[in-house]
């Protein structure tokens, strides 16, 4: 019987599926996935559909911050770009989908780019407050360009359209979001086993002996932050089709700093970690609410600590596992899983 | 055989967990209430909620709506947009209100076209004047003078305090940077151009902000005589510090949501001769409607103090009340019929607790007497009202 690292060709070495039973598996999982609207509530779909997104933003930061490196707080910025650029193609000049969603995402690549430019001086947490700049520079120019964004009031997005069918509901928008996301995340998947992405981990591992081994450190890492912001531009882009209405309030500064708790718990430098921490983190407060609903009624103070416990909650989560798993949820299953595959020989 | 019994006590207690949701299908109507407990506006949020709340029990003891029940099904949602519109989505798909009695502004003019495509009518605490105008917002309701109608007022009050006949007085307005703080600063600079008031100044203060110190400054840079501060109680409060720390002589007025009994307590000297809207009467005020408030409070909180966003929550509350009473009655008791029903309100008395309220399919501005009071050792007294005339281009202003 197979036990270990046991590979003939060079094409199995390089598998992202590494055996049958994986590929059947996740068959499945996304059949039940496309089944699942129509058995879920509303607002268990708007759930799925947030978490949808913030998997495509949280892939996004995990390639600029857990793939090369380099540390960004401009996450929220670049999400209201995508949003924002939305709403003013799909809304005033009324362009359809298809059309909508990559110009947002290459703006706020080509918006990246420009925030990503210090990153050429900067490592580490002074390239962490030149993002941060962006962020503020972003949020000001969203408040105050009242004639395209509608500054404080906020600015609303018409449902997608597509020959006819309009994706005006929760249950709708699932099946726009989640193949998106799909697909989005195969081709993550699949940019860490080519040259590009093999650039950014080295870039990220070691980028002096890069750059000696022939590596343009100078364009891997704009390239980086082109292509992080391309998905969390998506990613943004389609917050402004579910939210319908966005406005500044919807990209603070805690949005930033929970995609970064994102890839923390759920694994740096790695897809499936970006995908469990998307689904913890944006689970989490519902399931706080669920709790401090269903014990409001003997402990009634407990719905004004929501937003504390929320808060405490969420440092605790990610204190803990740096300290007891820093590689964050995905090493956690993979030494799961591994231990099932090789039980009872776990050696 | 341990087995077979824990198996049993288990599918027991899992259809024991489906029971309670069979039991509710009685004759209820479903409300949905989006309240601010904790974020930015909580200071005068929770007490509204609370009045709110408070109005529901005290009309579901009285027999509810024509015998039918309200269950008012109400959620924290911290004053944040994204927060209010799950809410607003959970509410309107699975728990399937009927109506909502919302919050704070930018929230409300958010969802204004959602409450239109779904009927649901929203009865909001915010009284921003974009929210008048059936044609733009027909499902938008809210008892009390719009925030426009009450600078307008203000003003007015302005130029009759103002004795000296050399020159026009002058006037700032202070301001949050959200959609709440800016409802009315349009409408107030229209006013003042059109009555001789010399708008020298607006200032704009950042949300959560501990200390107005550089806005007092500039405002005192270009001499305004008068202020108009529009943000919640504790804001006002700071400013009122401020400005006494600094000396200044401006004579200073604030909007419904910045005026209350709780500020001459917290700002004490500083509240003094600080004029204010106050749409809805202090708690305590000798009017008909208020027995049942003192009442009700007497018997479920006497240890409770409460306040005029109490009587608020109560007035929002007693009116939309009326409003289902009347949809259920002419057998509408949907979201369509809701909204002919409110707009059947003509004069509809309130008790004293504030002013007639009349609502039309065509004018959704409920009232047009806005009430002045002054802070006057420590006390709050009335000391005018003002009447705006109901122009059409005022209308959604």
């Amino acid at each position: 019987m197979r036990c270990g690292d046991f590979r003939t060709t060079y094409a199995e070495d390089m598998a992202i599926f590494e055996t049958r039973f994986a590929r059947w598996a996740l068959a499945a999982f996304l059949a039940f996935l496309l089944v699942l609207p129509q058995l879920a509530a509303s607002y268990w779909l708007d759930i799925l559909n947030r978490i949808g997104i913030a998997v495509i933003a949280a892939v996004g930061l995990n390639i600029l911050t857990g793939f090369t490196g380099q540390i960004s707080l401009g996450n929220a910025a670049f999400l209201a770009t995508g949003a924002y650029v939305t709403a003013a193609l799909a809304g005033k000049a009324g362009l359809p989908f298809p059309v909508v969603i990559p110009l947002a995402g290459l703006t706020t690549a080509l918006v990246g780019m420009v925030f990503g430019v210090p990153s050429l001086r900067l490592k580490g947490l002074y390239l962490a407050m030149a993002t941060l700049a962006a962020h503020f520079v972003i949020e000001f120019t969203i408040t105050h360009w009242e004639s395209l964004t509608g500054g404080v009031n906020g600015i609303s997005t018409p449902a997608p359209r597509l020959a006819g069918f309009l994706f005006d509901s929760d249950r709708r928008l699932f099946y726009l979001i989640m193949p998106l996301a799909a697909a989005l995340l195969l081709f993550a998947k699949n940019l860490f086993r080519t040259k590009v992405g093999k650039a950014f981990v080295a870039i990220r591992d070691q980028d002096i002996s890069a750059e000696v081994m022939g590596v343009s450190v100078y364009r891997y890492k704009l390239l980086s932050f082109g292509v992080s912001s391309f998905y969390v531009g998506v990613a943004g882009s389609l917050l402004a089709y579910q939210a319908r209405v966005i406005s500044p309030e919807n990209f603070p500064i805690t949005v930033a700093i929970d995609y970064l708790g994102m890839i923390i718990i759920g694994g740096m430098g790695s897809i499936l970690g970006s995908v469990f921490g998307a689904v913890f983190i944006t689970i989490m407060p519902e399931l706080l609410r669920l709790m401090t609903g269903a014990l409001a009624g003997t402990f009634p103070a407990l719905t004004e600590l929501f937003a504390a416990l929320k808060m405490g909650f969420f440092g605790l989560t990610i204190v803990l596992f740096l300290v007891f798993e820093p590689d964050g949820m995905a090493a956690r299953w993979h030494t799961i899983k591994n231990y099932w595959k090789l039980y009872p020989f776990s050696y | 055989m341990t087995k077979t019994i824990r198996g049993a006590l288990l599918s027991i207690l899992a259809s024991a967990a489906l029971v309670p949701a069979a039991a509710t299908a009685q004759a209820e109507i479903k409300v949905g209430g989006i309240f601010d407990l904790t974020g930015i506006t909580s200071d005068v949020g929770k007490p509204y909620a609370q009045g709110v709340q408070d109005a529901v029990a005290w009309v579901n003891a009285g027999g509810g709506i024509n015998g039918k029940k309200v269950k008012l099904i109400g959620v924290d949602y911290g004053y944040k947009i994204p927060e209010a519109v799950s809410a607003y989505k959970r509410m309107v798909n699975d728990e399937k209100v009927i109506m909502i009695n919302g919050w704070g502004t930018g929230d409300t003019f958010a969802m204004k076209d959602f409450v239109a495509a779904d009927k649901i009518p929203y009865f909001s605490a915010s009284f921003f004047g974009g929210l008048t105008d059936p044609a733009k917002t027909p499902y938008n309701f809210f008892i009390a003078p719009s925030y426009s109608d009450q600078i307008r007022a203000w003003l007015s009050w302005v130029k009759a305090d103002w004795k000296d006949k050399s020159r026009n007085p002058k006037v700032a307005f202070l301001y949050g940077d959200n959609p709440y703080g800016k409802a009315p600063v349009e409408a107030g600079r229209l006013f003042c151009k059109e009555n001789g008031i010399d708008l020298v100044d607006e200032e704009v203060l950042p949300p959560n902000f501990q200390d107005a110190t550089s806005q007092l400054l500039n405002m005192k840079q270009k001499g305004a005589d008068y202020a108009y501060i529009n943000v919640t109680t504790t804001g006002v409060s700071l400013v009122l510090k401020g400005a006494k720390a600094l000396g200044l002589t401006t004579r200073f007025g604030s909007n419904p949501y910045g005026f209350s009994e709780q500020l001459p307590l917290v700002a004490k000297e500083a509240a003094e001769g600080v004029t204010g809207v106050v749409p809805h009467v202090p708690f305590g005020t000798d009017v008909p409607g208020m027995k049942k408030i003192v009442d009700f409070h007497k018997a479920n909180h006497p240890n409770d103090t409460h306040d005029a966003m109490y009587v608020r929550g109560w007035c929002s509350a007693l009116a939309w009340s009326e409003v289902l009473k009347r949809a259920d009655k002419a057998g509408q008791l949907n979201g369509e019929g809701v909204k002919k029903a409110a707009e059947t309100l003509s004069n509809f008395d309130m008790g004293g607790l504030t002013n007639n309220v009349t609502i039309t399919p065509t004018d959704h501005r409920s009232m047009t007497k806005t009430p002045i009071y002054q802070v006057q050792d420590g006390k709050l007294v009335k000391v005018a009202e003002y009447d705006m005339p109901r122009k059409p281009e005022w209308l959604g202003l």
